[in-house]
Order: structure tokens, then sequence, then C-alpha cells
């Protein structure tokens, strides 16, 4: 699914986010409202489903709508999944869906994909 | 930004391998879709938010690797850990026994106020049982620690497993908050509006003194 940023103006408020970000999936509330930073920039998100397992080389979708967390424990319910590379991937603590976003172990940022996640 | 939680708590799973520390901390496998990414990188912690007695709790909630052993995890695994089941399989005899090599082993590697709980998993499996109810009782008893027993698979007394850990965890803090607080060279006055806050539970704590 593309990203479409008319359709996401309403959900940001002051920059952070308006309502609660939940699991597409299971309705599982992620993070509380105006707790994430909205912010834009390209990323290679590897899809929820992969045609074939490749871990060295999964399937990706380029991503450009973010929700940013400084602080991991900001998060009201998320799994982070083991590092791969230089980051953790982030998903639902209750279905366990993701990739939702990932996690910069650099700069400790997490960040999560506005497409990959409802407002609710 | 002002901390959004009260209390942030690190919890972990130990136990023999497969008496389902993973389960019990994520989805029962058997109906995973494993053709997704996540489930071929595996998840290496969770981080949720409960409440308690009006508190926001955060868990963030370690599983132990299938291959590790008492022997291989030491103090840098153990490191902040406040809260750690202890998982044996009721039908397994073996994982029951080790119990008491894992609390040997907490005992030399971890804080010495980690507060522990014992679980017994798969007690759906009752045709297959091997150690009975008495006996984890029992042990538990021996170690003064609470026991439950659970399912992964049939979603049996789980949540109520961490729920229990995290408030006992609460109840200890809470109690040296108070103490630190009466220590007349903490170096920090009591208000009054600090005491008022917590008379509920500073009654309990009286009563399981
Ligand atoms: N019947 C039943 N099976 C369970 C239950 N919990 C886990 N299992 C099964 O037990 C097996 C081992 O579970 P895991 O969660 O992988 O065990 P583990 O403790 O993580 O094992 P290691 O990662 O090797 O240390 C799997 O086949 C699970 O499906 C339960 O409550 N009941
Ligand atoms: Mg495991």
């Amino acid at each position: 699914m593309p990203d479409c940023s008319e359709n996401y103006e309403k959900e940001i408020s002051d920059g952070k986010n308006a309502r609660n970000i939940k699991c597409k999936y299971c309705n599982s509330v992620i993070l509380t409202p105006s707790t994430a930073a909205f912010t834009s920039f390209e990323f290679q998100l590897p899809l929820i489903r992969q045609s074939k397992i490749n871990e060295q080389n999964p399937e990706t979708e380029n991503v450009s709508l973010f929700w940013a967390v400084t602080d991991m424990f900001t998060f009201q319910n998320v799994g982070f999944s083991n590092t791969v590379g230089n980051n953790k991937y982030l998903t639902c603590a209750d279905c366990e869906a993701g990739p939702i976003g990932y996690h910069d172990l650099s700069n400790k940022m997490s960040y999560v994909a506005l497409s990959r996640v409802i407002h609710s | 930004m002002a901390k959004t939680y009260d209390y942030l708590f690190k919890l972990l799973l130990i136990g023999d391998s497969g008496v389902g520390k993973t389960c019990i901390l994520f989805r029962f496998s058997e109906d995973a879709f494993n053709t997704t990414f996540i489930s071929t990188i595996g998840i290496d912690f969770k981080i949720r938010t409960i409440d308690l007695d009006g508190k926001k709790i955060k868990l963030q909630i370690w599983d132990t690797a299938g291959q590790e052993r008492f022997r291989t995890i030491t103090t840098a695994y153990y490191r902040g850990a406040m809260g750690i089941m202890l998982v044996y399989d009721i039908t397994n005899e073996k994982s029951f026994e080790n119990i008491k090599n894992w609390i040997r082993n907490i005992e030399e590697n971890a804080s010495a106020d980690v507060e522990k709980m014992l679980l017994g998993n798969k007690c759906e499996l009752e045709e297959k049982r091997q150690v009975s109810k008495e006996r984890g009782e029992q042990l538990a008893i021996e170690y003064g620690i609470k026991f439950i027993e659970t399912s992964a698979k049939a979603s049996i007394r789980v949540e109520e497993a961490f729920y229990t850990l995290a408030r006992d965890i609460k109840a200890k803090m809470e109690k040296k908050l108070v103490s630190k607080l009466y220590t007349p060279r903490g170096g920090h006055q009591l208000k009054a509006s600090e005491l008022q806050k917590k008379p509920t539970s500073w009654l309990s704590r009286c009563t399981i003194l």
C-alpha cells in the first residue's frame, strides 16, 4: 500500500499523533495519543509476508512516513525483534505482526511506519 | 518529555529447553504463520504496559535462547533483571528437578533481591503429567516464592502470572521507598502529601509483615 500524505494530515496535531496508534490486525494499542513525532524520510522496510525466506535479502518496500519515538518505554505494547545489522524491527506485542517499523540501535530512536498501523 | 509511566520492571524467563518459555512470552507457536519476516528473525523482547492499583507499569520481558543452559547464563545476562519466571514443564520430571539448579544459578549471578516466581507450564496436558501440583507448591514454599500452573497453549493463567510477579516487585519497591523515606539520614524530608498518597498499600504491607 503506497503512502499517501493527504490521508494522514488529520492524524498529526502539533507534530504529534492525534489518536491512538494500533495494530492493523488485532487492534492492540501500540502508542497512546501525543507520544510520537511525525517525521519523513526514506527507508526500505521488509514486507510483512515474504514470498520466500531470505534473511539476508528480504523483499522490502520504500516507506517514507514515520512516527518517531525517542524512548522505547513510551510504547504501550510492542515487540522488538532480534538484531539485524544496526536495527531491530518492531512488531505488534499481541499478534506479532510486523515489521511495523524499526529501532535504530545507533541513536536509540524507534520509527513506526504510518502505513503499517491504524489510527483510531 | 515527562515520563509516561510509574515503574519499569525488567523480567526474564528461565528454564530448561522445551518447557515453553517462548510460547509463554510470545504467541503460542503452533498456529504461527511462519512465512513472515518476523518469525524468521525472531523476537528479542516485548514491552507491555499494565495498570496496577492506578499505577502505570512498563514490563520489559526477555526470553532466553534455547541452547542456553544454567552453566552458561551468567551475571551479564541477569543484569538489571528485577523479576524472574522459573519455568518447568509438568510433563517433564527432569525440567522440574533442574529448577533447583536454575535457582542456584540465579543466587550466584543475579541481584540478591530479584523477585522470583515458579511456573509449571503445559498444565492442560493432565494425562501426561509427571509432576504433581503439590510438588510444585512444595518447592515454591521451600524457596519462599509464588507458584502457579500455566498453559501457554490453552492460555491458562499466563497473564495472571505476569500480573502477580509485577505486583510483588511493585510491593517490594514501595516498601523500600517507604523505608528510605523513614530513614532520618536519608536526606529526604517526608512531606505529608507523600504519605497520604499510599494509605492502602501501606496497610497491605503491614498485613504481609
Ligand atoms: N501442550 C502444550 N505445549 C506447549 C505449551 N507451551 C509450549 N508448548 C510446546 O512446547 C514446545 C517448546 O516450547 P518453547 O516455547 O519453544 O520452549 P522453550 O522453553 O522456549 O525452549 P527453548 O527455546 O529451547 O529453551 C513447543 O512445541 C510448544 O508448542 C503448553 O502450554 N502446552
Ligand atoms: Mg525458546
